[in-house]
């Protein structure tokens, strides 16, 4: 009985999961970095989204120096294809949020 | 039944994103790496010499917008000298530290399949390899409640957003299948972690728990923190976990010389750490965890030829009920990442 309330709890997270994404998808628009696909204003509640370049580079820099900072040393800039693919594992491994891995991703192409 | 259950969670899940994938512009398509944290770290423990190489070749394979595959395995050996011979001998270790599938399902939430570091507390996630940790030694408390290999198999939600201007929620939940093959073998359990990082003090604190879903079905739960002032090159880190079978904590401070005025041109490339530890048994017996009551203090002193290469040392002095040891450590450790492929956009 445990384990068919658990299946069905966990189905209906899934479920739920699934329609979030879905409707993540039809609202955002191409995404701007390979690393934060699903960049929405929804997600960064009670943050000031940042567009502007050079507003970006210096919001960037900062998250940077606040999360990587965290664990490790500044590591040297690599070419923008292995930076989306860094970002991408850090922000699994460091539970970046999508916008700090957006803007960390910008700074470190630049 | 769960296999059933466990395949329509995750087609239910993984397919709304089938119909999102887009195209990136080239310049930004991320590109399969391999890297790898190395080093030859030599302790002395009590007046007996080891040699400790080891090498930890970590793949990370990007598909499409939001899947990563990723694996570390860890190859290393403890060569030592028998009493009354005059060459060292060891074995190779080798384990799947991970070897994972990651879903970026949403903004919220990232969708881990596979065999991951267990989420409990943030050394062994963080903190454990080579090349990052400040230390070399294991705090004496890292086998609490994270499994055989510091790892877990099985699923995994996580992820990280902010709930307000100056405050952001990180968290994971897992549920873990028992495996008794190694080198991949894991605990049947389920649990979790949540954090607070406030960025503009970059404070971080937060909370683990884990049920074991065996054994004795026990409960563990841990607490960590981790602070950067931001004025100063200084780390401050510590974790608490307690289970049936030990408990105890671990609190660390590292500091980088960048900010001293003399012997600049040396001195920004030197790291002072220092550890203190202690952990006391529990009503259960455990493998690794120690066997009596233990005290450790460590102190570091760690050189930056670059951000990926450094030389190691530390002394240390531990005290427990089976002896009193001193502990020292000198090693090199190195980190390299090369991409699999073409890494420059046309």
């Amino acid at each position: 009985m445990a384990k068919r309330t658990l299946t069905l709890c966990m189905l209906a997270v899934a479920i739920g999961l699934a329609l979030l994404a879905s409707a993540q998808d039809r609202q955002s628009e191409k995404p701007a970095a390979a690393v934060a696909p699903a960049t929405t204003a929804s997600a960064n509640a009670g943050r000031t989204p940042v567009h502007d370049d050079a507003a970006e580079r210096i919001e960037g820099e900062k998250r940077f120096k606040a999360n990587c900072g965290r664990c490790h040393l500044a590591p040297e800039k690599f070419p923008p294809r292995m930076m989306a693919t860094i970002l991408r594992h850090m922000r699994v491994r460091a539970t970046l949020t999508d916008e700090d891995a957006r803007l960390i991703l910008r700074y470190m192409t630049q | 039944m769960h296999c059933i259950a466990l395949a329509m969670i995750l087609l239910l899940t993984f397919a709304s994103s089938l119909r999102a994938q887009s195209e990136d512009s080239d310049s930004q398509r991320p590109v399969p790496i391999f890297s790898a944290g190395m080093g030859f770290i030599t302790p002395f423990q009590g007046g007996q010499a080891n040699l400790d190489p080891l090498i930890s070749p970590i793949f990370l394979v990007p598909i499409g917008d939001r899947w990563l595959i990723e694996s570390r395995d860890t190859f290393e050996s403890d060569f030592s000298q028998p009493p009354g011979s005059n060459t060292f001998h060891g074995v190779i270790q080798k384990e799947v530290d991970y070897l994972q599938l990651d879903y970026i399902a949403n903004p919220y939430v990232t969708v881990t399949v596979g065999r991951y570091l267990t989420p409990f507390g943030i050394f062994n996630e963080r903190l454990y390899p080579i090349w990052i940790r400040d230390l070399q030694s294991d705090p004496l408390i890292l086998p609490i409640a994270t499994g055989p290999s510091n790892a877990s198999t099985g699923a995994m939600f996580r992820g990280g957003f902010a709930i307000s201007p100056k405050v952001e929620l990180n968290y994971a939940a897992y549920y873990s299948t028992l495996i008794a093959v190694s080198p991949v073998d894991s605990d049947r359990s389920a649990g979790g972690r949540v954090g607070i990082f406030l960025p503009d003090q970059r404070l971080e604190f937060g909370g683990s728990f884990q049920h074991l879903l065996q054994d004795e079905r026990s409960n563990s739960f841990g607490f960590h923190f981790a602070w950067q002032p931001p004025p100063v090159p200084l780390d401050i880190r510590g974790e608490y976990a307690r289970s049936r079978r030990g408990s105890g904590y671990w609190i660390e401070s590292a500091y980088r010389l960048s900010q001293i005025a003399a012997a600049q041109d040396f001195l920004r490339h030197v790291q002072l750490v220092a550890r203190m530890q202690q952990f006391f048994v529990g009503a259960l017996p455990h493998e690794v965890l120690p066997s009596a009551n233990t005290q450790e203090f460590e102190f570091g002193l760690n050189y930056y030829f670059q951000d990926n290469l450094r030389l190691v040392s530390s002394y240390g002095r531990q005290f427990s009920s089976l002896g009193n040891v001193n502990v020292w450590t000198v090693g090199i450790t190195y980190r390299l990442v090369a991409p699999i492929g073409r890494a420059e956009s046309n």
